[in-house]
């Protein structure tokens, strides 16, 4: 994880807008939420990605502090309280950008969905290597399927729904083994990802790494989602 | 957000459910799932003289995926395989009244025949 570095509040200024004009007095703003000359709260632009909107890097580890401090900064500058005796267009503005810091904020601040919606952004090669859908989990999550219609329509009090239920609690203990192997696999992909957006090479063999590593993410991140339904299926029904 | 009346009677009476052996002469099967909501759904089809005679599904979901799949077997059953080719999930989504949010389980029933119609064609090239 990077180390917190020290924060002006100048390094606002590097941010990327995709608005360069003021919409109110249509001079130039220079990556700012604010511009310079007329100081009226700029709307962020949709096409700016979380990573960009929060000014840190595009890493799947990043530091928690550094993100919780920005959000707290910005939502601040951005709160609809502070816009309640400003024009409309501020007002409609200040909304907009809290919405938008605000799923910002809850997307990277956990690790699966920031790593979901890397995925999204860098889909474009993605897309393409549509994954094979891993039959052998399925047939087990259809089995274990049916195992739960047999258990939620059995006689609770009989020997016959003690044993399902132990059956359903193993599985239960044996997929949870695996959903967290599949998140140390993540994390081992995680940091494949960012050592190798550290180097920065575009060679033939870095996107090569690059493609592999996007895909076993989006095929780990998806056998996890499956998992993980039927774990909580399981959970719900035997609890 | 309501189901439709016709998702709610197929999820109450899924017709077809169940499944067939894979390597049983003539069956096709196909397996997808939704990775975006996690839904897991089996359907296959039984094939005698280019034709289905049976098709069967398992669905692990919400309403909507099972409804759709429980409506792609009923579809299904009579088809030639040229026909079934042509089920498009917007005629499911049409039958079913799905709303937009829905759209993708109508999406996978359609891989769902179109994975089984690919299954059954290979067993029968390659024998």
């Amino acid at each position: 994880m990077d180390g917190h570095t020290h924060q002006h509040t100048s390094d606002r200024r590097e941010l990327q807008m995709a608005r360069s004009m003021c919409w109110h007095c249509q001079s130039e703003v220079s990556g700012e939420y604010f511009c310079d000359r007329c100081v009226k709260v700029q709307p962020v632009s949709k096409e700016l990605d979380y990573f960009t909107c929060f000014g840190i890097p595009r890493r799947l580890a990043l530091d928690q502090q550094q993100l919780e401090t920005k959000f707290y900064e910005l939502s601040r500058a951005f709160h609809p309280d502070f816009y309640q005796n400003k024009s409309d267009a501020e007002q409609t503005i200040s909304l907009g950008n809290s919405a938008m810091l605000n799923t910002a904020y809850r997307t990277l601040r956990d690790p699966i969905q920031r790593a979901e919606y890397l995925l999204d952004l860098e889909a474009g090669s993605v897309k393409e290597i549509r994954t094979t859908p891993p039959a052998d989990l399925f047939e087990e999550i259809l089995e274990l399927q049916d195992t739960l219609d047999e258990f939620r329509a059995s006689d609770r009090t009989s020997d016959a729904a003690a044993a399902l239920r132990s059956q359903l609690q193993s599985e239960r203990t044996a997929l949870e083994g695996r959903q967290r192997d599949m998140e140390t696999q993540l994390q081992q992909l995680f940091g494949r990802w960012d050592a190798l957006q550290d180097r920065g090479e575009a060679t033939d063999q870095a996107r090569t790494e690059r493609d592999r590593i996007l895909k076993d993410m989006r095929d780990i991140l998806s056998n996890r989602t499956y998992v993980k339904n039927i774990v909580n299926d399981l959970v719900a029904t035997i609890a | 957000m309501a189901y439709s009346d016709k998702v709610v009677d197929h999820f109450n009476n899924p017709r077809n459910m169940g499944s067939f052996k894979k390597d049983e002469e003539g069956v096709g099967t196909g397996m997808v799932g939704a990775p975006e909501c996690g839904d897991v759904m089996k359907l296959q089809i039984k094939v005698q003289n280019d034709m289905i005679v049976d098709a069967k599904f398992k669905t692990f979901g919400c309403g909507s995926a099972i409804a759709s799949s429980s409506l792609a077997t009923e579809w299904l059953k009579g088809k030639t395989i040229e026909e079934a080719q042509k089920i498009k999930n917007t005629d499911i989504v049409q039958e079913l009244n799905l709303p937009p949010v829905k759209i993708h389980c109508s999406v996978l029933a359609e891989d769902a025949i179109k994975a089984a119609l690919a299954d059954y064609q290979k067993k029968a090239d390659t024998k």
